[in-house]
């Protein structure tokens, strides 16, 4: 009986039940989608590798003595001698030698652009006959002025085979003849040029070395050859299975992929979150509407149980359609994703299903789906029986001190969540941040019809006097149900709230960043590259011969164990870094000679480094030296916690490469700048920025960050506009009766669908000063935590935020123009008629 | 045998009524198609004086409402033609209707006749803010008094007895002046004190006034403070009474009672 009774109000209540499974559906397409895609990146790149070095049985390659940092592109071991391939190809059962050289280069496009993406690298490699790829058209490069180019870039770059192209290096640019076409399948964006291997050597590399050396095998097993290899190798060098390599490639490629993978997921399940306040609010909107027919359930015998029950079942229907829909939206996300991360190549295509995005869309979806439906639900059965007799029903509602203290409690103990996630605090602290920040999004939403009264009396305050009548009733609208008002005011909130905190903290770095460079940045110009990696120091010695330039410093970044623990050091030459960074001394000395060190003043202070000290140190390239701290030096946010003698940096560094240059000239405009640029023709891919440029520079990139995050909230923000939408379209049904009086008393159509207009616009401004308030708190709370590592300027950045304000007006506005005009539609009289 | 009664316009025109503040023609209103067909109104031609209280009687379902709906421009009609004053509704687009209504028209209606949200002065007033137009004060005064509101003005509907809720409704109607007011069973919901209350306002701003009433009603003891009373059975009106009393408008009723009785 009762299961009829849920049936029934399923299929009676299609278009609200849509509009609530709809924002389940974006969250879960948004999960679902994020998996789909991993996985099919999984696959590919799986597919890939699968061909990628699958002659090798054993490689030999340098010994890693510093690991490399988590974020670094570039393997920190050094190159192994070229001498030591002939060795290698004495040991019993070694049938051929191969010898790699890999490195940066890119190739620059007919239209003077260079080739390349954002993610993926752009390499580099000697060409090696049987190797990974093989030649599609043309024939292998031969000589110090042949070039072999993969087929996609190709084609983006506008060459053909014989046209001279232009190819970027970390030295300078070198103009080759692309004799042959690589078949590398699908790249994913990454680049392919080859050269022939002394060739690559030179610009790659270094004369007379290689990477590695992998080893074919004449039938002996991968482990027997490499233990026999393994024999004869220098202590500093080792040897590894060709299955071993293979799975290293592929850790690295899953670890990438996992990282995105959470990253998405993230954001999936923020929407997710999002998508429960608005069944939550949906839910209650129908128990409400429906008070007297439970009520009447109630009266005819029907138990609390029953009538929760039916009300859960309603919302498990809801649950499964809308995670049903939400997979597929999902596989059409993925398929979009994959899509903008194509190269145009065949294989690019091809989703990967697994069982993963299954299990999740109907686990996420149906959960959140009942959860937001459990307190309603509850509600529902509080109905007394006798409010079936009564004409005028209310729920029972909380009582607002209850109401006030739970907000309260939730909100002050989720911001000590947040607070302890950013100071690091226990074994996850992003995690203990995110729960924080959940947290506070509950307690703020469970005060929101507290807050809403004051804030919405304030907002509308204007309305009767700009808009009349309908401006005043849709005032008092949205002030009515301070519950319903909250819950869809508190959806738009969480996104908007993310949204503001991360401006926050970006115009805050932008700040920070600004007054560092305006304090403690003393160059005239700084050089950088557009390209990953870094660059030739030769660039900057071209600049030192500039007419007018009186120093051009290379900034050189590295790492070393210090004590056993990995540091990152810069390096360069002191009298530059003094000057373009603005070195302070506290104490000791910039003369480093061949082991000096310098730290800054917290690093000595945690570490109690005194002038004097020796500290034992080892180098990426095996070698122990003791270093002797020089000097130590005021906080630096150009220099970072410590700087490594140059001649110390460069001994032990096979290819050193700039990451930075600093100039000095002597009169700077815009002369001496295009006196820079000239000395760096053959680099095209570094750019000169004065101080005003380097801000710029930063501000843009900390933008593209900004960008991308918004992105990922949109959804969030849509499924509150979906809200809204539900919200405004259950409340024109629920006043069917009302509208139908104000038309019969002459209300013109154009009034109404302005009165509830207006009433969306304050709900959902309502919403976006939570969210900016929240925001700004949080972002704030973040600079706070990060002030000791350099953003130690709030910068609140009023406009944006006043825009966001207005933006939740206009989404406010857009949501409202269906149900408003479906309130205008109404027919005047079964609007009174209906009972 | 059809419309036995005399139905006409002509026929209904009283000597000395003077001018019709409404009237319909030949109006024909049916619901619903094939089996389910329901002739509401059967082929109606009434004339509302002016400045007179009309009551519209007829058991459930005869088509009272039906007929004050077309009458008000608030249902079309399938055939025939409505004037308000000398306006033909049927002309009048959607916004020519609403402001026709708002201006030159009031309702009071069973139930559910305030907006919940505002205060009781602010729903009397409300027409008229709608309309961008100042209320005439001394008028307000005098109707606010008149219904006897004042203490109540800034109280919500929900704050309201349901005679306090009418009498709002009854004062919201009367504050704009309209030509024409129509009540569709205004004490319906309403025990008998606070109904004679609602009546009694009614009769006497038609006697003080001048204003055009037209009252739908089942209830004899409330057509008896009407002037005169139109009959309505199976959506044809059959009969009508000048100066009625409950007594009279009882016995006449039971006549009609049955359905079909008069087509017999
Ligand atoms: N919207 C409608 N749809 C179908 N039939 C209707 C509708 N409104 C009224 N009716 C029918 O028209 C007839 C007259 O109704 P109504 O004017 O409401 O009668 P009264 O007000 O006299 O009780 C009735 O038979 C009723 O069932
Ligand atoms: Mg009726």
């Amino acid at each position: 009986m009762m299961t009829k009774v849920t049936l029934r109000n399923l299929t009676a209540h299609k278009l609200r039940l849509a509009l609530t499974a709809l924002s389940v559906v974006l969250g879960v397409a948004m999960v679902a989608g994020t998996f789909i895609f991993t996985d099919s990146m999984s696959k590919q790149f799986d597919d890939l590798f699968a061909g990628i070095g699958k002659n090798v049985a054993v490689d030999v390659r340098a010994k890693q003595a510093v690991q490399s940092g988590s974020d670094e592109q570039v393997s920190s071991r050094p190159p192994v001698p070229a001498a030591l391939a002939d060795e290698l190809r004495k040991v019993e059962g070694v049938k051929d030698v191969v010898g790699n050289v890999g490195g940066y280069a890119a190739v620059i496009g007919k239209n003077g652009k260079t080739v390349a993406t954002l993610g993926p690298p752009q390499m580099g490699m000697n060409w090696v006959n049987g190797g990974d790829y093989d030649i599609q058209s043309g024939r292998a490069p031969q000589g110090p002025s042949e070039v072999a180019i993969d087929e996609a870039t190709m084609k983006k770059a506008g060459y053909g085979l014989g046209d001279r192209a232009r190819i970027l290096l970390q030295g300078p640019t070198q103009t080759m003849t692309v004799v042959g076409v690589i078949k590398t399948g699908n790249m994913m964006g990454a680049t392919v040029t080859a050269f022939d291997t002394a060739t690559a050597q030179r610009l790659l590399l270094k004369p007379g070395y290689f990477n590695d050396i992998q080893l074919v095998s004449s039938g002996v097993g991968e482990t027997v050859l490499r233990d026999r290899v393994a024999r004869t190798l220098p202590g500093d060098v080792e040897a590894i299975t060709g299955s071993a390599l293979r799975d290293e490639l592929k850790d690295d490629i899953q670890q990438l992929l996992s990282f995105l993978q959470v990253l998405l997921l993230v954001f999936g399940l923020i929407a997710v979150f999002v998508g429960a306040f608005i069944i939550f609010n949906t839910f209650s909107m129908l128990v409400a509407q429906r008070t007297r027919e439970l009520a009447l359930l109630r009266a005819i015998g029907a138990s609390r149980r029953q009538v929760t029950r039916a009300v859960m079942g309603e919302a498990l229907g809801v649950g499964i359609v809308g995670s049903t829909i939400g997979l597929l939206a999902g596989v059409g996300l993925a398929a979009g994703l994959q899509a903008l991360m194509s190269d145009g190549s065949e294989g690019s295509t091809g989703l990967t299903f697994t069982v993963t995005p299954v299990i999740w869309s109907y686990a996420v979806g149906v959960t959140i789906t009942l959860i937001s439906a459990y307190f309603p639900s509850r509600r529902a059965a509080k109905i007394a029986p006798v409010a079936a007799m009564r004409d005028d029903v209310a729920l029972p509602q909380r009582s607002l001190r209850r109401r006030a203290g739970i907000g309260s409690a939730l909100t002050v103990l989720g911001a000590g969540l947040v607070v302890a996630g950013i100071a690091d605090a226990g074994p996850e602290p992003l995690l203990l941040l995110g729960i924080g920040v959940g947290m506070v999004f509950i307690g703020v939403a469970v005060l929101a019809p507290i807050l809403s009264k004051p804030v919405i009396r304030v907002l509308g305050g204007v309305f009767p006097r700009l808009f009349g009548t309908p401006g005043r009733l849709a005032r008092e609208n949205a002030l009515r149900n301070p519950r319903r008002t909250a819950a869809t005011a508190s959806a738009l909130m969480i996104g908007l709230a993310l949204v503001s905190a991360i401006n926050v903290v970006n115009s805050s770095a932008v700040a920070s960043i600004g007054r560092s460079v305006d304090r403690q940045f003393g160059a005239d110009y700084m050089i950088i590259s557009e390209t990953q990696g870094g660059f030739s120091p030769d660039a900057i010695k071209a600049v030192g011969q500039a007419p007018g330039v009186d120093q051009a410093t290379a900034m050189y970044v590295g790492n070393i164990n210090v004590n056993g623990k990995r540091a990152s050091v810069l390096s360069g030459d002191m009298a530059g870094i003094t000057e373009g960074a603005k070195l302070k001394m506290l104490s000791g000395s910039t003369d480093l000679g061949a082991d000096g060190l310098l730290v800054d003043e917290d690093t000595a202070k945690s570490n109690d480094y005194k002038v004097g000290s020796t500290l034992p140190a080892q180098f990426t390239d095996g070698a122990r030296q003791q270093l002797r701290v020089a000097g130590i030096y005021e906080k630096n946010d150009v220099i970072g916690s410590r700087l490594l003698s140059e001649q110390a940096y460069l001994a032990h560094t096979a290819k050193p490469l700039a990451f930075m240059g600093m100039v000095q000239v002597a009169t700077p405009g815009t002369a001496s700048k295009q006196a820079v640029e000239g000395a760096l023709r053959d680099y095209p891919n570094l750019q000169v920025q004065d101080r005003s440029e380097v801000k710029e520079s930063f501000q843009k990139q900390l933008d593209q960050v900004v960008v991308f995050f918004t992105i990922l909230l949109a959804m969030s923000i849509i499924i509150a506009a979906v809200g809204v939408i539900n919200t405004l379209a259950l409340s024109v049904v629920e006043r069917t009766r009302e509208i139908g009086l104000l038309r019969a008393v002459g209300v013109s159509r154009r009034q109404l669908r302005r009165m509830i207009r207006l009433e969306s616009v304050v709900i959902a401004v309502f919403g976006a000063l939570l969210g900016i308030g929240i925001g700004v708190a949080l972002g704030a709370a973040v600079q706070n935590g990060l002030a000791d590592q350099g953003l130690d300027i709030l910068k609140i950045p009023v406009v944006t935020l006043v825009v966001y304000v207005v933006l939740g007006g206009v989404i406010g506005m857009l949501a409202a123009l269906w149900p408003a005009w479906r309130a205008g539609r109404m027919d005047v009289l079964k609007a009174i008629a209906t009972e | 045998m059809k419309n036995t009664a005399p139905t006409s316009a002509e026929g209904l025109e009283q000597p000395g009524a003077g001018p019709l503040a409404a009237q319909v023609r030949e109006i024909s209103k049916i619901y619903g198609t094939g089996d389910a067909e329901v002739i509401a109104l059967d082929h109606v031609t009434v004339g509302i004086p002016k400045s007179r209280f009309t009551a519209i009687m007829g058991p459930s379902g005869s088509g009272k409402s039906t007929l004050m709906h077309c009458m008000a421009g608030l249902d079309s009609i399938d055939s025939g033609q409505v004037f308000l004053g000398d306006v033909e509704l049927s002309r009048l687009d959607d916004k020519r209707l609403t402001r026709l209504r708002r201006d030159k028209v009031g309702f009071v209606f069973q139930a559910f006749n305030l907006v919940p949200t505002l205060t009781a002065l602010e729903n009397i007033t409300l027409p008229m803010d709608i309309a961008g137009r100042k209320p005439d004060t001394n008028w307000l005064d005098h109707v606010i008094d008149t219904v006897g509101l004042r203490p109540r003005l800034k109280h919500r509907p929900s704050e309201l007895s349901g005679g306090q809720q009418q009498r709002v409704a009854c004062a919201r109607a009367l504050a704009g002046r309209p030509e024409i007011i129509f009540a569709d069973e205004p004490t319906g919901n309403l025990d008998s004190r606070s109904g004679a209350e609602i009546l009694s306002f009614l009769r006497n701003s038609v006697q003080e006034m001048g204003q055009t009433i037209v009252m739908v009603t089942h209830d004899p003891a409330a057509a008896a403070y009407s002037d005169e009373v139109l009959f309505l059975t199976d959506g044809r009106i059959v009969d009508q009474m000048v100066e009625p009393t409950a007594e009279k408008v009882l016995e006449r009723m039971k006549g009609f009672d049955l359905p079909g009785v008069t087509a017999s």
